[in-house]
């Protein structure tokens, strides 16, 4: 989609759509109300707290913080409902067509849509805010600024991340009780997040906000970004075709995409990037390893490192080498399941977290034990944690990219396909692999 | 002003729209038949710049709809079959938002919509909210809404299913102003007598495909029923679309 954009249409959809979210008396009595109440509820509450709890102290402080954290995220939660509705809604009211047949771009309608639902979000929020500090800290002699300043920087971020989700939510599905179903994706992550913020605020660690703040922004950025990528008016008025039979469809898409995924060279060919990317991630592994064996104190890790690299000795190389064949293949077929959810991190830890290991233990002064633990077999082991590493990465980015054409679930299915078929060579190498360190390591 | 060359749409593995060909010169009017499924609403989506082809190309004023359909967009008016109105908005402020998404001035604004409200005889009901208004109301400001920007052509899907006589008769009255006016029309109805009194040309569409265009004269000979008739009684559209769906497996095999 092009990202052209006059800035004077996409404030037009934007006033359309704030007006007609505030149109509605009922709607905005409701979330005034809760808006004002509810901090003045729980600024008079604090109030009652140092009037009748002895004035003052470090508790009621943070209690205060949470408080405030607790007046800004109520409001914010109605940009949820708001932007699940931008396009779904207007597509049940049969409205969409009618809008997106006038010369409007994608980009100037989605940034639009974003941005009412944005400025409803943050009024609400920051009145709320403004209307609770004022409740409670008015001659309290007691004014946290700090903490204020990162939990509004931080409400922006969650805010916008939890917009961008909603909106991709909205144009993506085909009914309102889709769209409410698919939200849970956003509300869960999103109040694990909230709950680690409001214990970090009551054990005093509020400056960690800022760190919030800059990971939701991160995150409202990408998801902005899939959002404009992914939005198109070809698939938003495209009907659902095909068999009727949804399991026969997907079932489709499964095997075309493992039909048509690149295996051997081709695939190495065509993923050389991510796979270069996670081969890199081993030696940074091992340098932040090797750096990091002089923070940690050895003597709680050193045990553990040194009962993995004795593990083979006297035990039946056969027998060594299944087990290490087996944690080898778990660990690749965890990182390929888990790829999608953690957008390709699990990609970056099939190399990283060996090679940081690895660091460690040269670092620990075991560098026979390294040498003769890891090295026969590393080479190999390495090159084929890469590869699959690199497939990782490449189902973690196909999660994350959408494009105007859609088929972003063919994408994925193959993306994942690609690691499958992989697997049939990599698991015999691994075996040899295996093989190797079991019979080789123990004699060096 | 309008040409369509081998137009085909795709939804996955269904195909909507099968090869259409045609052109449409300005100041003219076109009727496209067809049940429903026919491939008519999807014909009409392409021909706006809506959607892109599959296949085939789609130029309106000699602009490509692929190559830019923001322009395209510009100088075409959709009726679509479902008004799709903003229930929250007074009938005035929703024309004026969309006079100004289309890019006129406010005095022009101001003055078309006037016009057209007095026209369609919605002139006090101006500054209600669309929520209140009846079917035919809403039909009427969908077809103001669309027409406000003066488009060179004027797609209307099914624009007087809702209307009571009086008020198709103006509506009708309208488009044929339009078309008066220099624009192209094309119209989806199912209304028969209407057809054949609005346009020059009829399409009859089946199962994606165009399968008989041209004036009554051609489309009798090609239904095949002028032979059972005297000259003086020349069959009706009615008859004539039953015999053209009624062959279709004959007329898709003949070569476009």
């Amino acid at each position: 989609m092009s990202l052209k954009l006059d800035r004077r249409k996409a404030l037009l959809v934007a006033e359309r759509d704030f007006r007609d979210a505030t149109g509605d008396l009922r709607l905005v009595l409701a979330m005034v109300g809760l808006a004002v109440l509810v901090p003045v509820l729980t600024g008079a509450g604090i109030r009652l707290l140092v009037a009748f709890g002895g004035g003052l102290s470090d508790l009621v402080e943070r209690v205060s913080i949470v408080g405030a954290f607790f007046v800004v995220f109520l409001p914010a939660s109605y940009s949820l409902v708001l932007a699940l509705e931008s396009f779904v809604g207007e597509r049940e009211r049969s409205t969409l067509e009618v809008l997106l047949s006038t010369p409007l771009r994608e980009a100037e309608i989605y940034a639009g849509k974003v941005a009412s639902v944005l400025a409803i979000s943050l009024l609400l929020c920051f009145g709320g805010l403004v209307v609770y500090c004022a409740v409670t800290f008015a001659g309290l002699g007691y004014f946290p600024l700090g903490v204020l300043a990162s939990l509004a920087v931080s409400t922006v971020c969650q805010v916008a991340a939890m917009v961008a989700g909603a909106v991709i939510v909205s144009a993506n599905a085909r009914t309102m009780r889709a769209a409410n179903v698919m939200a849970s994706f956003i509300i869960l992550p999103m109040s694990i997040v909230l709950q680690v913020e409001a214990a970090l605020i009551l054990v005093g660690r509020g400056e960690l906000l800022w760190g919030f703040a800059l990971a939701m922004g991160v995150g409202a950025v990408i998801l902005l970004r899939m959002g404009l990528a992914g939005f198109s008016r070809e698939a938003l008025l495209s009907r659902e075709t095909g068999s009727a039979n949804r399991l026969r469809r997907a079932w489709r898409v499964v095997a075309a995409a493992y039909r048509d995924a690149p295996s051997g060279m081709s695939m190495l060919r065509q993923r050389w990037a991510p796979i270069a990317i996670s081969l890199a991630a081993f030696p940074i592994g091992a340098a932040l390893g090797y750096l990091a064996a002089g923070a940690v104190p050895g003597g709680a890790i050193r045990p553990a490192l040194d009962d993995m690299l004795t593990a083979g000795l006297g035990q039946d190389p056969l027998a060594f080498a299944v087990a290490i064949f087996l944690r080898h293949l778990l660990a690749i077929v965890l990182a390929g399941l888990f790829a999608g959810v953690t957008l390709g991190l699990t990609g970056y830890l099939l190399t990283g977290l060996p090679g940081a290991l690895a660091g460690y233990a040269a670092a620990a002064s075991a560098a026979g034990a390294v040498t003769g633990g890891f090295a026969p077999a590393a080479i190999l082991d390495v090159f084929l944690a890469a590869v699959a590493g690199g497939l990782a990465i490449n189902i973690g980015a196909s999660v994350i990219h959408l494009r105007h054409e859609g088929g972003w679930f063919r994408r994925l299915v193959r993306a994942e396909s690609e690691l499958a078929k992989a697997l049939l060579w990599i698991v015999p190498l691994l075996a040899v692999a295996a093989l190797a360190e079991a019979y080789l390591g123990s004699r060096l | 002003m309008l040409v369509v060359e081998g137009l085909v749409k795709r939804y996955g593995d269904v195909v909507a729209v099968r090869d259409l060909s045609f052109g449409l010169e300005a100041g003219t009017a076109m009727v496209l038949l067809g049940q429903n499924g026919a491939g008519k609403t999807t014909a009409l989506r392409c021909i706006s710049g809506l959607l892109a082809p599959s296949a085939g190309r789609v130029t309106v004023g000699g602009i490509d709809s692929v190559d830019n359909p923001d322009a395209v967009r510009a100088q075409v008016g959709l009726v679509p079959e479902v008004p799709g109105l903003y229930e929250r908005m007074p009938a005035r402020a929703y024309l004026d938002y969309f006079g100004r998404v289309y890019g006129l001035e406010q005095s022009e604004r101001a003055s078309r919509i006037d016009r057209l409200l007095n026209l369609f005889d919605l002139e006090e009901a101006g500054d209600r909210w669309l929520g209140s208004f009846s079917k035919g109301m809403r039909q009427k400001v969908a077809l103001i809404r669309a027409t406000l920007h003066q488009p060179r052509l004027v797609l209307a899907d099914e624009p007087t299913s809702a209307l009571d006589p009086d008020s198709a008769r103006i509506a009708w009255g309208y488009l044929e102003e339009l078309r008066s006016g220099g624009a192209a029309l094309i119209v989806c109805t199912h209304n028969m007598e209407e057809a054949e009194a609005l346009a020059g040309r009829i399409g009859i569409m089946a199962g994606g495909r165009l399968l008989a265009s041209g004036e009554m004269d051609d489309l009798v000979r090609a239904s095949g029923l002028k032979r059972h008739r005297t000259v003086v009684e020349r069959p009706t559209l009615e008859e004539i679309y039953m015999a053209v769906v009624g062959n279709r497996d004959e007329l898709e095999a003949r070569p476009a």
